[in-house]
């Protein structure tokens, strides 16, 4: 569900003069002409690191935004809800599954993605750094967050690395129906009586500007983002999926009753672009630097499985293993 | 003092509140080795390439597999391979067929009985790896070659893998009934939910309520 654009600085930049220019010719001209890069494939360094980074940072939003959700099975409204949102959850984790391996065929194992994920060296999608206080923020969650998501899957869907184009493929034939629900979820609540209205009309308070930051600040221009573009690891801009967004779930989220807290929020008929209050930045870089509402709790229970499955995993460990990556 | 959550099950846990020293970085293989897991639609389909999974073993990998790549959809059967077991040839360009540009030896100390391989070809960058057949050879080479015989004609690839059918774990027929969970939880499909209907009803109650007024 949660591929966020959101923490997409890129990473140092790597000097492509460096590397053997007639394989980077050859690389490009296989990506200008629309073929995909296979695991085996020469790729220069940029390439593989804003990958592993970028599909990493997928992986372990998947694997973290299962969290608030999944606080809320026990306590879901009526059994089909329950069962509904069980298969959600369970889809986000197999999708954390699919993504750690198509980071793993360009070079970086499992274990070490974990470690890192678990001492804060990599990052997942701030907007899981919130609680869920109530049934309705779980369901603005599945719909609109994951709807937020869509929009950035179906982008990278369509980029160069064949690994990750795979798994994305199957990701988003199951995000059909996260989106689905969490539609119909809301929809149940905002037609519903004055008390369930309220509720989600807070939810939907508490959660609009975690939406405006989900894509990311506005890119800095620069030649690694042209790069990036070019090669198709970045398909869009973090402002191009902002707007594309609120195309799309403005109209939807209105349809249904419900306010947007944002006054200034309005489409430019004249440039045909949105225009908005800026969420705030500064509060979203420190939360993203670990000072949020719930980045200690989510870490925490992260470590927690990690450490009390580890004996498991121990027991089960094959001493003739032989390491060797993901083939595709 | 430990981590306070809205969620009264994580308090329960008690896990500790504040800084904590980093972890121990992950031992090699405490995620274990990867297998590749290939599945069939339907009982005509080809196997196709699903993805990885990591397991202890086979057998653990085949209950992964079956809930990573047939939860979802349709399945009628599934193998499973440890990746290690897989012979790869070299990627060719998408309008090259590899069977062209790659040429393997074969070794002369050859052992007989002839063993059967599975051979899975990529039709395109991108794609997936399908199960284009089977072969008898007495080594991965001879089945290369063997397969470039049967096969490069008429199923041109960008990509080949090889396999010893003795090294894949696959479904059993009698078995089949494992598959025929997937009906029984409409929930989890897109047309279960009939919002539409819904969002309809309630525009036309806020137009009443409005001509009322």
């Amino acid at each position: 569900m949660y591929g966020g654009g959101n923490t997409f600085e890129a990473t140092k930049a790597e000097d492509l003069e460096q590397e053997d220019a007639v394989k980077l010719a050859e690389f490009e001209a296989r990506i200008a002409q629309g073929e995909k890069i296979e695991p085996d494939d020469w790729m220069p360094r940029l390439y593989r690191m804003q990958l592993i980074r970028m599909i990493e940072q997928h992986a372990h939003s998947e694997i973290i935004g299962a969290l608030p959700e999944g606080t809320w099975i026990t306590r879901a409204p009526g059994f089909r809800r329950k069962l509904a949102l069980m298969a959600k959850v369970q889809d986000e984790v197999g999708h954390a599954q699919l993504l750690y391996s198509a980071a793993e065929t360009l070079g970086k194992s499992r274990e070490e993605m974990l470690t890192d994920l678990i001492n804060g060296k990599s990052k997942y999608s701030n907007v899981f750094n919130y609680p869920t206080y109530t049934w309705a923020d779980s369901c603005i969650i599945s719909w609109l967050i994951d709807a937020g998501a869509i929009v950035n899957q179906m982008a990278n869907s369509k980029g160069s690395y064949g690994p990750y184009c795979r798994a994305l493929e199957r990701i988003c034939a199951e995000e059909a129906f996260h989106l689905k629900y969490g539609h119909d979820s809301v929809v149940f609540m905002a037609t519903g009586s004055p008390a369930q209205r309220q509720m989600v009309q807070e939810a939907l308070n508490r959660w609009w500007s975690q939406i405006m930051t989900f894509f990311g600040p506005s890119d800095k221009l620069s030649v690694h983002t042209e790069t990036l573009m070019r090669w198709k690891v970045k398909m869009a801009s973090n402002d191009e999926c902002r707007q594309q967004y609120l195309d799309m779930y403005v109209p939807k989220i209105r349809e249904i009753g419900l306010t947007i807290p944002d006054p200034h929020l309005h489409k430019n008929e004249q440039t045909g672009q949105w225009e908005y209050t800026e969420p705030d930045w500064e509060e979203f870089r420190k939360v993203i630097n670990g000072d949020g509402p719930c980045n200690a709790e989510r870490l925490g229970v992260r470590r927690m499985a990690e450490e009390r499955g580890a004996w498991v995993r121990l027991a089960l460990k094959n001493p003739t293993a032989k390491y060797v990556r993901p083939l595709a | 003092m430990s981590l306070k959550s809205l969620d009264p099950r994580i308090n329960r846990m008690n896990l500790p509140d504040g800084e904590l020293p980093p972890m121990e970085p992950k031992a090699a293989f405490d995620q274990f080795e990867t297998f590749e897991v290939f599945a069939r639609k339907r009982d005509k389909t080809p196997f196709t390439y699903a993805g990885p999974v990591h397991a202890p073993n086979a057998d653990v990998a085949f209950l992964f597999a079956k809930e990573q790549y047939s939860r979802r959809s349709a399945c009628s059967g599934l193998w499973v391979v440890l990746t290690r077991h897989i012979m790869v040839s070299p990627y060719a360009n998408d309008d090259e067929n590899i069977y062209d540009s790659f040429e393997v030896e074969i070794p002369e100390d050859t052992t007989w009985p002839l063993e059967s391989y599975e051979v899975f070809h990529l039709k395109k960058r991108g794609k997936a790896h399908t199960h284009v057949g089977r072969i008898g050879a007495t080594s991965y080479q001879e089945a290369y070659h063997k397969a470039k015989a049967a096969f490069a004609a008429e199923h041109p690839a960008v990509n080949m893998w090889v396999v010893k059918s003795k090294n894949v774990l696959q479904s059993a027929e009698e078995d089949r009934d494992m598959w025929l969970t997937l009906p029984e939880k409409k929930y989890r499909e897109p047309a279960a939910y009939k919002v539409l209907d819904r969002i309809k009803k309630f525009k036309e109650e806020e137009e009443q309520k409005a001509l009322t007024k």
